[in-house]
């Protein structure tokens, strides 16, 4: 896999982990810096151009999540957070505030780089590809990744994008969270794992803010879910 | 009558009550007294004494004469002087007022009874007496029921008394709701603790209160706040230990695969990273594991136990590949058995029965989970055919740390701590767990109580 050079802020207030970080995605060309604290790491986003940005929930001062909701005001960076493992409040309310992923720390530096790689894989080949689709009421416009409703803009996380693109493609179908899980997070949906649940709820409460209720997003227990689309309301 | 509000409300209007019957008793008593003593009295007798009197010592004699009449009688006679004012000096009853104004005190003539006012009879003047000093003595006699709160017994007792039931039921009921209502916010704010929400303070419903239940919602407060230091604390230790732990093998995982980057693959290196991730799951085991003691995080909701055991068996499948489809599930169709618990911790402790049971099986022994009602209560069952344990150890399968004689439950055994984490959660959602052997192995049941009434809707 061929991944174009990406530049990569990594927030956590571990140093040495960030060092150890750098080294270790650099061959892959990645261009990795690390912040110590929340306050750095939101300095220097609105400095420098990120392609993605590294996460820890864990951070003395402004925490983790604080930072998120303060940087989603602002921009769509994808991000992926990094929290204690079997703390599910910070991951979901992480996934909550908009995070792309997410990794249990201590994890294994071979899933984060291949979990960076389906990130900036899937963002660059919607760059690469532009067009618009429209589904009921939602128009989407993959290259600026954006959904309207009525002329109303929408704003989604690359994720939340991604799940709504993917159930889009084949509206009515059901769509497998195997099948989510490895087209929008590029990986194998994993037992325990409630991110694709967390993400598709997210995104119904977003188009229900925006008062779109065509197409819906339907679950169908224990499988997936579907995009329903009413022709007549349409 | 097991509310506070009706027991206090019953036993002050029953006291007040009392409180009529008696004062009724006692009057009608009086009453009866009197009426007695005035039938051995001769009116008649009386007016001659009186004169006797009044020629032996005018007067003074007359006034003694009155004073010294028995006790009922007393108050039946008046004699009123020339200038209209009783010989003992007492305020004249309205009867004899009337009486004197419209007929003049020499007027002997029989009155006519008052259209508007039909019954205050105006009282007659019984007798005249003329003194040695040729004054004039009008001597009245006023009958006992003249009394001026007589129009109230004409508008009958029992109305009186009804309106004196109805103020004080109103009374009472103010009364014991002022000592009850502040009981039951305090009852429904401790409630609100005890499902987790921490902040919950009642000084600003009844703290402003200056009587012994102001100064228990200040100890209430007190204890709650308490209580969120001591969670906080609590949490913010575990979240610590969490990551003080965790950091560290975060840098190791890292490093080890910079290591392998310059050496290659070595069979050592994965034997680290195997450890690395065992000794990050123990780690993650302990803390679950104590955070189950204090876990008011979560809010208590109602969980559909047919649903959740489903998922968990689906993650255990999925999780342990071929061993997992060895589990199956046998949910008794026609119920849906709803608990009101804590999901996480529910959760937690569906699977790590099950964990349990897949790891002690054998590997192509089946692992069944069975869910049923009886009476109140759910009933989960998980069997293995692992052989089970000695029956002595039944019990302490379920301390932390455990380890089994059985050599061979000893080494397939990890972490020690997954049947203690689910006993603490069957117990944190009200529930037991207790372990026996069957046929083949080992059989682990949970017994829940189950909601009958839907009180929240599920968030599903």
């Amino acid at each position: 896999m061929n991944t174009p050079d990406a530049k990569i802020l990594i927030i956590d207030d571990d140093r040495e982990l960030g060092e150890m970080l750098a080294e270790f995605l650099s061959p892959d060309h990645l261009d990795v810096r690390a912040c110590l604290t929340g306050e750095d790491g939101l300095e220097a986003l609105r400095n420098e151009t990120y392609d993605l940005l590294i996460l820890d929930i864990m951070l003395p001062g402004m925490n983790g999540l604080d930072v998120l909701k303060a940087l989603r005001e602002r921009s769509d960076i994808p991000v992926i957070m990094l929290t204690a493992r079997g703390d599910d409040v910070d991951r979901i309310l992480g996934l909550e505030f908009g995070a792309d992923d997410y990794l249990a720390k201590p994890f294994n530096p071979r899933e984060l780089l291949a979990r960076i790689k389906a990130i900036l894989r899937r963002t660059r080949s919607d760059e690469r590809r532009g067009g618009s689709v429209a589904v009921g009421k939602l128009e989407f416009d993959v290259r600026s990744r954006r959904v309207e409703a009525g002329g109303q803009s929408i704003r989604l996380t690359g994720t939340e994008f991604e799940l709504l693109r993917c159930l889009a493609e084949s509206p009515g179908e059901v769509v497998s969270k195997e099948q989510l899980a490895r087209e929008v997070l590029g990986r194998r949906h994993m037992p325990y794992d409630r991110s694709i649940d967390t993400h598709i709820s997210n995104v119904r409460r977003k188009l229900s803010d925006a008062g779109v209720d065509n197409p819906s997003i339907q679950s169908q227990r224990g499988i997936g879910y579907l995009l329903l689309v009413d022709e007549r309301g349409a | 009558m097991r509310s506070l509000l009706l027991r206090i409300f019953a036993a002050f209007w029953s006291i007040i009550l009392i409180t009529i019957i008696v004062a009724a008793v006692i009057g009608y008593t009086y009453a009866e007294r009197t009426r007695v003593a005035l039938q051995n009295f001769e009116v008649g007798d009386a007016v001659f004494e009186a004169s006797a009197a009044l020629q032996e010592n005018g007067r003074e004699g007359l006034t003694d004469w009155l004073r010294n009449l028995p006790g009922p009688a007393e108050k039946l006679f008046y004699i009123v002087d020339d200038k209209g004012r009783d010989l003992l000096g007492r305020r004249l009853p309205e009867v004899i007022r009337v009486s004197l104004k419209r007929f003049g005190d020499r007027d002997s003539r029989p009155p006519r009874h008052r259209r508007d006012r039909p019954n205050l009879r105006p009282a007659r003047p019984f007798t005249q007496l003329i003194g040695p000093d040729e004054r004039v003595y009008t001597l009245f006699v006023v009958p006992p029921h003249t009394v001026k709160a007589q129009w109230l017994v004409d508008r009958g007792l029992g109305g009186l008394v009804l309106l004196a039931l109805l103020i004080s039921a109103v009374v009472s009921l103010v009364l014991a709701r002022t000592l009850s209502r502040p009981i039951m916010q305090l009852r429904s704010s401790a409630n609100a603790i005890a499902e987790g929400k921490l902040d919950t303070r009642v000084a600003e419903d009844i703290g402003s209160r200056r009587d012994e239940i102001g100064l228990l919602a200040a100890d209430f407060d007190r204890m709650a706040n308490e209580l969120q230091r001591a969670w906080q604390k609590q949490t913010e230790l575990t979240r610590n230990v969490s990551h003080e732990l965790r950091s560290p093998l975060a840098r190791l995982r890292v490093a080890l695969e910079l290591v392998r980057r310059k050496t290659g693959d070595l069979d050592e290196l994965d034997k680290i990273d195997v450890e690395t991730e065992r000794l990050d799951e123990l780690i993650g085991r302990i803390l679950e594991y104590s955070r189950l003691d204090a876990d008011s995080r979560e809010r208590l909701s109602n969980i559909d136990l047919g649903d959740l055991l489903r998922s968990v068996v689906d993650d255990v499948r999925y999780e342990y590949g071929e061993l997992g489809s060895n589990v199956s599930i046998e949910l008794n169709a026609d119920v849906t058995s709803t608990t009101s618990g804590y999901p996480g911790a529910l959760r937690s402790c569906f699977e790590n029965v099950l964990r349990n049971a897949v790891q002690h099986g054998r590997d192509d022994g089946h692992v069944c989970v069975h869910l049923e009602k009886e009476g109140s209560q759910a009933v989960i069952v998980v069997e293995d055919q692992g052989g089970g344990v000695p029956d002595d150890e039944l019990k302490k399968i379920f301390e932390p740390f455990y380890r089994s004689r059985t050599p061979q439950n000893a080494t397939r055994r990890s972490g020690g701590l997954g049947l203690a984490i689910a006993s603490r959660a069957a117990t944190l959602n009200g529930g037991t767990i207790s372990a026996r052997n069957s046929a083949n192995g080992l059989r682990v049941e949970i017994r829940l109580p189950l909601t009958t009434d839907r009180i929240v809707p599920s968030n599903q």
